[in-house]
């Protein structure tokens, strides 16, 4: 079990991050590298500033909001809190201080981003279940959704474990002492393999690494296309 | 399906491949917002037609040739091998849009199911498996085009038998006619406007009575406007098409080039001709400054009829003649009454893409796919219904028919022209 343990929670780590990094950065140059489109693809009438109204409809997703606000609800909040759960995981590898211009514990939320999360996650993927969102979906939507899914339950578990019931065996600073060896490539897993909980960040990293090991491969890709596209839309 | 023909048209879907294009392919996280958008799911509500499974039937091609993805688990994305299924449905899914990218406007990403379908009209190009009547109409205009030298007389003769036509609109100041001007210029080198028409008298007429009207120093085009290489998705034909009006225009030194009431038309040249030393516009903006600057009068007694009007797709959403036409309407004392709140939310008229060009093998699909355009223009209680583009004008006067419309579907400019004031 050891020997598992230290296989996800470090080769895996590392393995995942050079997937992600590598895999990502490749995918973008491919993209940039290719041939410029000779006209415009933009709709109209514009409003001006295009550059602003680009970042209104990346950043507030203006068009879900427009034409299906239920869903709209449930993206914003995700993406809102997949956000705050990036800044936590940042905290845990050290303090920034700009992040504390509003003075906070480590994990916003007391525990119920992760809920939030896991409550969009489940609608995200019951609406795959119904047409005509079914009939256009593949199986990466649904593997993605149930990955996502199943890291952020684990990992909400813990901050739970933490908040809600005073589970003190692993703490910040124990998460922060394995995860800064890790940065330091000096990888220690002592700091969270006590018993109890450990097994729960042995399942959290494991679904992370997938996910992450999948994202180049994949749509979430739009995380960084969406940007340039709505460029392209508003011209 | 032959390796040697997939390969073929797998270098043919490559070469489609811009920056923008890969974006669009990669991006798409299939949440479903886009359907709604399509008038033919609106109207058959069958996932077939929505924009994203359209453009999904092309991705999934894109998947198993071009992305790692779709070479080592092919089964997460769908991936599918490019073969005769895949031709067929190809087939159904570019000629059942009509590339009026509504669906644009829902994407969350703004992913243009239009370019992503002109992939698959390429690719049916290339398996020899596109309409065959787009083909020859494109055949037959890019002939028509290398053969102008020998058309040029009868087509001048022809025009000749328009003049009393146009005269009868607006009548030529005598000494109009005495310094040699007639009523449709062609072929005159330093004029100021080009006019690109279509085929047919009704494309001309009206336009020439009101150039003449405004004092214009204008030249019709040897060349008819509509551009079949684009509606069959043949970006070689396309090129030849456009580029023998911008060769007349650069060899006839004209400011401007106004291109008829023709969406494709309009928009292919306006977007596809790169810098050059003319202005590009559309009939409808030209009538609109002339009415702006004084230079034609308008009798606004002629309509007392409600009046609606159809944003052709290529000219309003996609071409940004939006102001325009509403203003020349108000102009002509319409009791104007909107389609659609927003003009970029407009339906499609349900025949672009080609589609009315196919004729009678498209009208079924057409029609049944109409059927929310027929109710909006219904709501209006609108009585004259106007456009700016010939196949709009076509599938609107089919909808009319098919649905028992009480409407009459007019062409704006010549609305303009029978209410010029001499």
């Amino acid at each position: 079990m050891d020997t598992i343990y230290y296989l996800v929670l470090v080769p895996m780590i590392y393995l995942a991050f050079f997937v992600f990094s590598v895999g990502t950065i490749i995918r973008l140059i491919n993209i940039w590298r290719k041939p410029k489109f000779p006209t415009t693809l933009q709709i109209y009438p514009e409003k001006k500033p295009s550059w602003l109204w680009t970042l209104f409809d990346t950043f507030l997703l203006n068009s879900a909001r427009r034409h299906n606000p239920v869903l709209w609800f449930f993206l914003m909040v995700f993406h809102f809190c997949f956000l705050l759960l990036i800044i936590g995981h940042l905290e845990l590898i050290k303090d920034f201080r700009i992040l504390q211009i509003i003075e906070h514990e480590i994990f916003l939320g007391k525990g119920f981003i992760g809920l939030i999360l896991s409550i969009s996650l489940i609608f995200f993927l019951f609406r795959r279940f119904v047409s005509p969102t079914k009939d256009l979906s593949v199986p990466e939507d649904y593997y993605l959704l149930i990955l996502l899914f199943l890291a952020v339950i684990f990992g909400s578990e813990m901050d739970w474990a933490r908040t809600l019931y005073g589970y003190e065996e692993m703490g910040v600073e124990d998460y922060r002492g394995y995860l800064m060896s890790l940065f330091l490539l000096k990888p220690d897993i002592s700091f969270v393999d006590a018993p109890g909980h450990s097994f729960m960040l042995v399942l959290h990293v494991f679904f992370a690494n997938l996910f992450l090991m999948f994202f180049p491969f994949s749509k979430i890709i739009h995380s960084f296309l969406s940007l340039p596209l709505n460029k392209l839309r508003r011209g | 399906m032959e390796e040697k023909l997939r390969e073929e048209l797998i270098k043919l879907f490559e070469s489609k491949l811009s920056k923008p294009m890969q974006m669009y392919l990669e991006t798409c996280s299939r949440c479903g917002i886009c359907t709604p958008a399509c008038h033919a799911y609106a109207s058959m509500p069958q996932a077939k037609y929505t924009p994203a499974y359209r453009a999904e039937v092309v991705r999934r091609i894109f998947k198993k040739y071009f992305k790692l993805q779709g070479k080592i688990a092919p089964a997460l994305g769908a991936a599918k091998v490019l073969d005769e299924n895949t031709l067929d449905e190809l087939y159904e899914a570019a000629y059942s849009c009509t590339g009026c990218r509504r669906c644009m406007v829902y994407c969350p990403f703004g992913i243009d199911t239009q370019q992503i379908m002109s992939i698959a009209k390429l690719l049916l190009i290339g398996a020899n498996a596109e309409p065959e009547l787009l083909t020859m109409l494109a055949d037959v205009s890019v002939s028509k085009g290398e053969g102008i030298e020998d058309m040029k007389e009868s087509f001048m003769q022809g025009l000749k038998r328009l003049e009393d036509q146009v005269l009868e609109k607006w009548k030529m100041e005598a000494g109009e006619m005495e310094a040699g001007e007639t009523p449709i210029p062609i072929d005159v080198e330093g004029a100021d406007l080009l006019y690109v028409a279509l085929a047919g008298a009704h494309s001309i007429i009206p336009a020439a009575a009101v150039f003449n009207a405004a004092g214009e120093k204008w030249t019709l085009s040897f060349f008819e406007a509509v551009n079949f290489g684009a509606f069959v998705g043949d970006p070689t034909k396309t090129k030849l098409i456009l580029d023998r009006i911008v060769n007349e225009a650069n060899r006839l030194k004209v400011k401007e080039v106004c291109i008829c009431e023709c969406g494709t038309a309009f928009r292919v040249m306006k977007q596809m001709s790169g810098s050059q030393p003319f202005e590009v516009s559309s009939i409808t903006d030209v009538h609109a400054k002339y009415i702006r600057e004084g230079k034609i009068k308008l009798d606004k007694s002629k309509l007392n009829l409600p009046v609606t009007y159809h944003d052709p797709c290529q000219i309003a959403r996609n071409g940004g003649v939006i102001d325009a036409p509403r203003y020349v309407l108000q102009q002509l004392g319409a009791d104007y009454r909107e389609l659609s709140a927003d003009p970029k939310y407009n339906w499609c008229c349900g025949g672009g893409g080609g589609l009315v060009a196919m004729g009678d093998e498209t009208h079924d699909f057409r029609m049944k796919s109409a059927k929310v355009k027929a109710d909006q223009v219904q709501q209006t209680e609108a009585k004259i219904l106007a456009t700016a583009c010939e196949n709009c004008h076509a599938q609107l006067s089919d909808i009319s028919k098919h649905y028992n419309m009480d409407v009459e579907v007019k062409y704006l400019s010549s609305m303009v022209a029978d209410a010029l004031i001499q």
